[in-house]
């Protein structure tokens, strides 16, 4: 109640001042007359009584001014003029502000936008509850860095789940399956476990997960559904449960629709849930058993570390059933499913973190030098405007309120820099960083990059303010605080230090990304435009249905004008997608096979005639496949160089005969062909095999790539493409690339972190820049009278120039050495991301150096050039 | 606000001033008068102090002013109690009480 009438009271004394104002006068003064008349009473004259009456009472203004400043309205009113005195002072030093916001903008937006992006990455939890106990465990193998498990092991573990709550297996990866009703689509299926989602902590927001029922071999199908396919494809109608769709040609029934945040563990995008129907029977006698991913649930109060320890015993059981030559390789591994998902992210996710904070840091000493130049310039304004009856606190006030101000446009600024970035991120960013697509502004973020450079701003602007203005300012001389100068020399050191190691770090990766993009790959990729198909399990259920319509496709391009070779092959490199086979199951007519380790991995592919020519991939002895080894009763095969020689160190490998797999048939070896990069440009070449593309057992060509090399256009090309594949199929999906866009896309991250680097090396070396120019032109204002007295004793402008370069070239180079230990460490941690250079490299650092002692002598040049041109006369007279 | 009058800490001249107004609807020079006159000349309350005292209490709604005219036909602000002041009085002068009697306890102990 009474805090509304101080409000209202309050208020009005606002909005009706001068209402406000008379009554206070009209009050006041009749108080006056009344005491003054009270003195004539006693004998006084008016005069006399009027002037005592003053005298006891003070003065009608003091009187005033005290009774006004008592309200909370006061402090309304001062704020106010404070924005205002602040606004005009901001508008006044038009340099000195846009310098002072950019700053702030470039600063507030880039750290802003990078966390956003790498908040989700690396620090945001997983979208289950209690996610912390989540983890993927298993074994891990130099064939498969990812915890997987086999089912014969699987089963015996889940009997006794030891350190886990429950532990749950899907197969791995999602399949291609196919809606096949009115309107077909292709869509993407995972099996999973009867309790997958229970373990996950999941629930279905319709309908309910799989029965037990449900998750057995040969049990009629059921299936959950996407929330998205639920929404597209059954436009969100609850009555879906229940309903009988048809995959792939069979009937399923949707028994669940999944929350709209599901994501799988893996990350796939998935649109259907499909059971598991693992049979333990079959998975013992079949042992090793199928491939399964496994995650788990832990107990709680288990660490990570506790259950890997716990699981040790059941490893070393599972060890002894394992072939000898995986023993030495595979190990156990439990890790949360954070870091499963995120992986290779989180090292490119710190360094762009470390990097922005290093950019936030240079704009805040940019600022804080920005200000405390202000400061000395502004000291005489301060020391009359102190002497004129302005309090300490008053004063304090005004200067938080312009430090405020200058926070308020940088933070606006900073949100659209923030937003154009993120969106650049997203843009730029290559496939498979985990959640960037989903990163939003977060407007956490926003704050606390604005209250660390406002923080910035208050302290730097506020520590000269804070001793009161000496009286000495009031006559006119400068006094000058060598303490601070002192001070911002230093915080152009370590703008220097920071920006050294930013630029050395960006040049690293650069250096590294031109080497990864001119890395020689074995094969011509030029004129080479390849087309991914991906034939639906309905309509292509059997190889030879699916062998048919790839050799009907293959006849029909050869018919197409302009192109040198077509070619199929399952797989194609640089990527590492290819099917592989361990060195040691390799056999060698008359020759034991080795025992001792598995030898790595050897990869292989099944290619048509033409693939060796199409890729422009050279062969080093014997031939091409031909259209001859397609047939049924041949068995030839191809090596690369590197399998050769590993094989046949003594050369004479053609005509040898050889198997891959145990149960295969033994081929010759007709041909030997140069080494390809397939396991990634950045990866060495893998020992590799090729044999023919035919039907043969254990073999699927669902998925097959063509090969087409043409001198033509390559939109020409790919639009026949797509229309020879229409006419045989219209539904297919395909994709068409050149080969050149499928080598760039190899690179994209390296690219990705790169550009990124390099974008906040330049920006730390921009800001930089603007502090050297600063701190000379201040460093050279201050001294003009200095200036001037040297003149005219016969100094030289050339001495001039040399005297102010020389005061702070002292610190640029003390900045730059200490970039170079920084610069030093920092690399450190660029290492694994480098591509053929080493992080002790001199080079990057040399230029980074030379680019950055360039750039700070340029911008001090500028402001020192000034001082050159210095006229003894005005600057004997300045001041 | 750095005014010093007499010895009068802030509660007090409210409360002070509550009472003078209490008996009847003054104006400010008549409260400093009176003030003067009950205290025997020991409390002498200059404006600002009274002026800053009246729109604080006023805010408070402890006091309510009405413009009229005064004995000497000029116009005045007047200051009347208001209910919720007269309660406040009530409890200050009781607590007032107490707190003096303790203190005189005290020293009279010794």
């Amino acid at each position: 109640m009474s805090l509304m009438r101080d409000l209202a009271g309050g208020v009005r004394a606002l909005f009706q001042k001068k209402l406000v104002d008379k009554e206070l006068d009209e009050e006041l003064s009749g108080f006056l007359e009344m005491a003054a008349e009270e003195k004539v009473k006693q004998g006084m004259s008016r005069n006399d009584a009027l002037r005592a009456a003053r005298l006891e009472q003070g003065s009608l203004e003091v009187t005033k001014a005290i009774v006004h400043s008592a309200g909370w309205e006061f402090l309304v009113e001062t704020w106010w003029q404070d924005l205002r005195f602040a606004a005009r002072m901001l508008r006044k030093n038009p340099g000195f502000t846009i310098v002072a916001i950019l700053t702030l903008s470039l600063g507030i937006g880039a750290t802003s936008s990078v966390f956003s992006a790498v908040d989700r990455i690396l620090f945001r939890s997983v979208p289950y509850p209690q996610a912390d106990q989540l983890v993927s465990f298993g074994l891990t193998a130099p064939i498969e860095r990812s915890e997987f498990m086999l089912g014969s092991n699987y089963v015996d573990w889940r009997r006794a789940p030891g350190p886990f709550q429950s532990m749950t297996s899907m197969i791995p990866g999602v399949a291609d399956c196919d809606l096949t009703e009115q309107n077909p689509v292709r869509l993407a299926c995972a099996r999973v476990e009867l309790n997958f989602l229970p373990t996950l902590g999941v629930q279905p927001i319709a309908g309910r997960n799989f029965s037990p029922d449900e998750d057995r071999p040969n049990a009629p199908r059921s299936a959950m559904i996407s929330y998205g396919l639920w929404r597209s494809r059954f436009g969100g109608d609850p009555g879906v449960i229940a309903k009988t769709i048809s995959l792939d040609g069979l009937p399923a029934t949707i028994v669940g629709v999944l929350p709209a945040d599901f994501e799988m563990p893996t990350l796939l995008p998935t649109d259907i849930l499909l059971p598991e129907a693992l049979d333990e029977a079959v998975q013992r006698r079949s042992a090793p058993g199928a491939v399964l991913r496994t995650f788990a649930r832990l107990n709680p109060g288990i660490t990570v570390a506790q259950s890997a320890a716990a699981l040790q015993p059941l490893f070393a059981q599972a060890l002894q059933g394992a072939p000898p030559e995986f023993r030495s390789e595979v190990h156990l591994s439990v890790r949360s499913l954070r870091d499963r998902q995120v992986q290779d992210a989180r090292l490119a996710s710190w360094i762009l973190f470390g990097a922005v904070l290093a950019v936030l840091l240079i704009a805040c000493t940019n600022l804080a030098n920005l200000l405390l130049a202000r400061a000395s310039t502004r000291q005489r304004e301060l020391a009359v405007r102190g002497a004129l009856g302005a309090t300490p606190a008053r004063l304090l006030r005004q200067r938080l309120t312009e430090s405020l101000l200058l926070g308020i446009f940088g933070g606006a600024g900073g949100c659209l820099v923030a937003y154009a970035f993120l969106r650049v991120f997203v843009a730029i960013a290559p496939q498979g960083i985990p959640r960037l697509g989903q990163a939003g502004l977060d407007w956490r973020v926003i704050f606390f990059t604005l209250a660390i450079s406002c923080l910035s701003g208050v302290v730097f602007g506020l520590a000269p303010a804070l001793s009161s203005p000496s009286p000495e300012m009031l006559c006119g001389k400068e006094v000058r605080s060598t303490a601070r100068n002192l001070l911002r020399e230093m915080l152009v050191a370590v703008q220097i230090a920071i920006s050294l190691s930013l630029l050395t770090g960006a040049g690293l990766l650069l250096r590294s990304l031109s080497n990864l993009q001119s890395a020689p790959l074995g094969l011509e990729a030029q004129n080479v435009l390849t087309e991914m198909i991906s034939l639906g399990a309905y309509r292509y259920p059997a190889p030879p249905q699916q062998i048919e319509f790839f050799d009907e496709l293959l006849a029909r391009l050869h018919r197409v004008p302009g192109v040198t070779a077509v070619a199929l092959s399952d797989t194609l490199p640089p990527s590492g997608a290819m099917r592989s086979t361990i060195y040691s199951a390799i056999e060698v007519t008359g020759r034991a096979r080795p025992t001792e380790g598995t030898g790595g991995m050897v990869g292989w592919r099944a290619v048509s005639p033409d693939y060796f020519s199409a890729l422009g991939i050279t062969m080093l002895r014997g031939r091409e496949f031909t259209h001859e080894d397609q047939a049924p009763s041949e068995h030839s095969i191809i090596l690369s160089d590197l399998l050769a020689r590993r094989l046949f160190p003594s050369g004479g490998a053609i005509g040898k005969t050889m198997r891959f797999a145990l149960a295969g048939p033994w081929r010759t070896v007709v041909g030997i062909a140069a080494n390809v990069k397939n396991n990634g440009i950045a990866e060495q070449a893998a020992p590799e095999l090729y044999i023919p593309w035919k039907n043969e057992d254990n073999q699927n060509f669902r998925v097959a790539h063509v090969i087409l090399r043409s001198p033509l256009d390559p939109r020409t090309i790919s639009n026949w493409l797509r229309s020879e594949t229409a006419a045989l199929d219209p539904a297919l999906p395909v994709a068409i690339e050149t080969m050149p866009q499928r080598v760039g896309k190899l690179s994209q991250r390296p690219r990705f972190i790169a550009a990124l680097l390099a974008l906040f090396a330049a920006m730390g070396m921009l800001l930089a820049a603007v502090g050297i120019y600063g701190v000379v032109g201040f460093l050279v204002a201050q001294r003009t009278q200095e200036i001037g007295v040297r003149m005219a004793l016969g100094a030289t402008p050339l001495s001039i120039l040399k005297m102010i370069l020389g005061s702070i070239a002292r610190w640029i180079a003390a900045g730059a050495v200490a970039g170079l230990i920084a610069s030093w460490f920092a690399s450190r941690l660029l290492q694994s991301l480098l591509f053929q250079i080493s992080a002790r490299d001199p080079r990057p650092v040399a230029a980074a150096v030379a680019v950055l002692l360039l750039v700070a002598f340029f911008s001090a040049w500028i402001p020192a050039s000034r001082a050159m041109r210095v006229d003894p006369m005005v600057a004997l007279r300045y001041e | 606000m750095t005014e010093k009058s007499g010895d009068l800490v802030q509660g007090t001249l409210d409360m002070l001033i509550l009472k003078t107004v209490a008996l009847e609807p003054m104006h400010g020079y008549g409260i400093s008068v009176r003030i003067e006159q009950m205290s025997r000349g020991i409390f002498k309350v200059n404006a600002g102090s009274l002026f800053v005292a009246f729109q604080r209490l006023q805010r408070a709604g402890l006091i309510r002013s009405e413009w009229k005219a005064t004995e000497n036909n000029r116009r005045a602000k007047y200051y009347a109690l208001t209910n919720q002041g007269r309660k406040r009085l009530s409890n200050e002068t009781r607590e007032w009480g107490r707190q003096v009697a303790a203190i005189a306890r005290i020293l009279e102990a010794s």
